[in-house]
């Protein structure tokens, strides 16, 4: 028998994979970096074919093929990429399930599987019957492997591939080399010029507004305890749940005419609804915090520009604090902008590490270990999670994304587009602290300062507070 | 290859638009497909690539391939 070897090259995680990874160490269990997905359509599956052509994706996928080393003794570990992945796809029948409904619950329960050990897959496919005549997969993977733009770009190639072996449709183009633009991004990263700019952006911001101010979804008391906690009047950030990391989701869904006025919005003054969003938040935030002024989120980025970052998979979502100082006379328009331009800047900057931003501030201002800025996260999808097909026509899909269960974050809210031409407002808060009433209070309010705004984008920042 | 095309084929990684159909009224967003990020972290490409430094209030003014070309004329 022949064997075949070759070389195997290790690389470092990238800044996105690291954000992930130092998050597992943190909180001792993979399930924080858990994505898991279930795409399926209304019509009947040839599954022999659908084998095929999940073991052809993780052959054109090679992120799906990442595996970690042994983390050493600081817990840093490395990564490469397995030649093969020659496992077999289980097909799971729950087509005798009372219903689509109660198939996503036990998708949900698998949400929460971790992958335990080194060297090992991080990416898994089942094959699904499933209730209501409708036929798919579910992919649980790990998030440094890859991000839900990565997600949405993969699944689409697949049902690409089925199409193309069924009905000979266009074969997909090759997809671009995972480790092509890895290579690419560690060098970026490595570039000292580049390295020297970022970080004197985020030092600058330090520099110019100083210690950023915690400001909590549920008001003031929050850090007032946190202060108390630590011995310290002066305290700006507050504690981090490190232990009950269970998290709850609550949608709330945009109708199609109201999501128009937005958009709308948005096109007429060139302003972004990421923007928009953040607006919506930190105006909520500012509200409930007796007008504090000073308001920092953490916004999510999809660091995918170029055609060869938007096709290699990988994980490239990254997320960094948007902070901004605006006062209650600030017209809600240009608040729009003050935070439009704060992001732009952002973006420019966007290769840095944001652990080296929260190292900085610990450097200068001695914060506690465990305790953090931001209360709220955000991520905006402008992706739908349905498939682009032309042979899957009218065919109706079940497309669905499953919480891991287990937030870092107090509150991450992700905001995506629905089929109706609606948006999807949905929270994620971890159950320590947070009921579903604060959520219900959260989105209320949002869309009350967002409607306000847009209705009267004169209107100063402090009119609106006090009206909504 | 001329700094014009070396600029153009960097445009081209970020739009669906081909180099030779290329013209310098195209605008960035409109004409060409940039988000927000597309084209910051385009800015930041030509930075390294050109070895040059943009001044980051002024470049959110510039809108056509035509501007940012003459912008890097003008810093090189």
């Amino acid at each position: 028998m022949e064997v075949i070897y070759y070389m195997r090259n290790y690389y470092p995680l990238t800044a996105a994979q690291k954000m992930h990874h130092n998050w597992i160490l943190d909180y001792g269990t993979q399930q924080v970096s858990g994505v898991s997905v279930v795409a399926s359509v209304q019509a009947e599956l040839d599954f022999g074919l659908l084998k095929k052509c999940i073991q052809m994706e993780t052959e054109r996928s090679s992120c799906t093929r990442v595996r970690f080393t042994k983390p050493d003794k600081e817990g840093n570990v490395k990564q490469y990429i397995e030649k093969q992945d020659p496992r077999d796809i289980e097909l799971k029948d729950l087509s005798g399930m009372e219903s689509l409904a109660k198939a996503d619950e036990l998708m949900q329960q698998w949400a929460y599987e971790t992958f335990d050990g080194n060297n090992i897959p991080m990416c898994e496919f089942t094959m699904l019957k499933l209730p209501e005549g409708y036929n798919g997969f579910f992919l649980h993977m790990d998030h440094r492997l890859i991000d839900s733009c990565g997600l949405v770009v993969m699944i689409e190639d697949l049902f690409q591939l089925y199409t193309h072996y069924r009905y000979g449709t266009a074969c997909p183009q090759e997809l671009v080399d995972f480790e092509t633009v890895l290579k690419k991004d560690l060098a970026k990263a490595g570039n000292e010029k580049r390295f020297a700019k970022d970080k004197k952006f985020w030092d600058d911001q330090l520099d110019a507004l100083g210690e950023p101010l915690y400001s909590d979804i549920q008001g003031p008391s929050v850090l007032e305890e946190a202060r108390k906690r630590h011995g310290n009047p002066k305290l700006r950030a507050s504690d981090i749940e490190m232990n009950e990391l269970f998290v709850a989701v609550k949608d709330y869904h945009l109708e199609p005419y109201a999501t128009q006025n937005l958009m709308d919005f948005c096109m007429n003054h060139q302003l972004s609804m990421t923007n928009l969003l953040l607006l919506g938040i930190r105006t909520y935030l500012s509200k409930v915090n007796n007008g504090q002024e000073d308001i920092t989120i953490q916004n999510f980025i999809s660091r995918r520009s170029t055609h060869d970052e938007w096709t290699s998979g990988g994980s490239r979502t990254i997320m960094f604090p948007c902070r901004t100082v605006i006062s209650p006379e600030t017209d809600f328009l240009s608040a729009a902008y003050e935070i439009q331009n704060m992001q732009n800047r952002i973006y420019m900057h966007s290769n840095y590490d944001p652990a080296l931003i929260v190292d900085e501030m610990r450097k200068r201002y001695h914060t506690p270990e465990h305790t953090s800025y931001e209360s709220c996260y955000l991520t905006y999808q402008p992706m739908p999670v349905k498939v682009e097909n032309e042979m899957l026509g009218t065919i109706r899909q079940h497309a669905k994304w499953f919480a891991n269960g287990a937030a870092t974050k107090k509150m991450y809210l992700t905001v995506s587009h629905t089929e109706d031409g609606g948006m999807n407002f949905s929270y994620h808060y971890q159950t320590a602290h947070l009921e579903e009433h604060d959520m219900e209070l959260l989105y209320y309010y949002m869309m009350r300062i967002l409607f306000k705004g847009i209705a009267e984008p004169d209107m100063s920042i402090g009119e609106i507070m006090e009206q909504v | 290859m001329s700094q014009e095309m070396e600029f153009k084929n960097i445009v081209a990684q970020y739009s669906k638009v081909k180099t030779e159909e290329m013209t310098g009224e195209m605008r960035f967003r409109e004409d060409l497909g940039f988000t927000s990020l597309d084209f910051m972290s385009f800015l930041g490409e030509l930075e390294d690539t050109f070895d040059i430094e943009l001044d980051e209030n002024e470049v959110t003014k510039i809108t056509t391939l035509e501007e940012a070309l003459k912008l890097l004329e003008e810093l090189q």
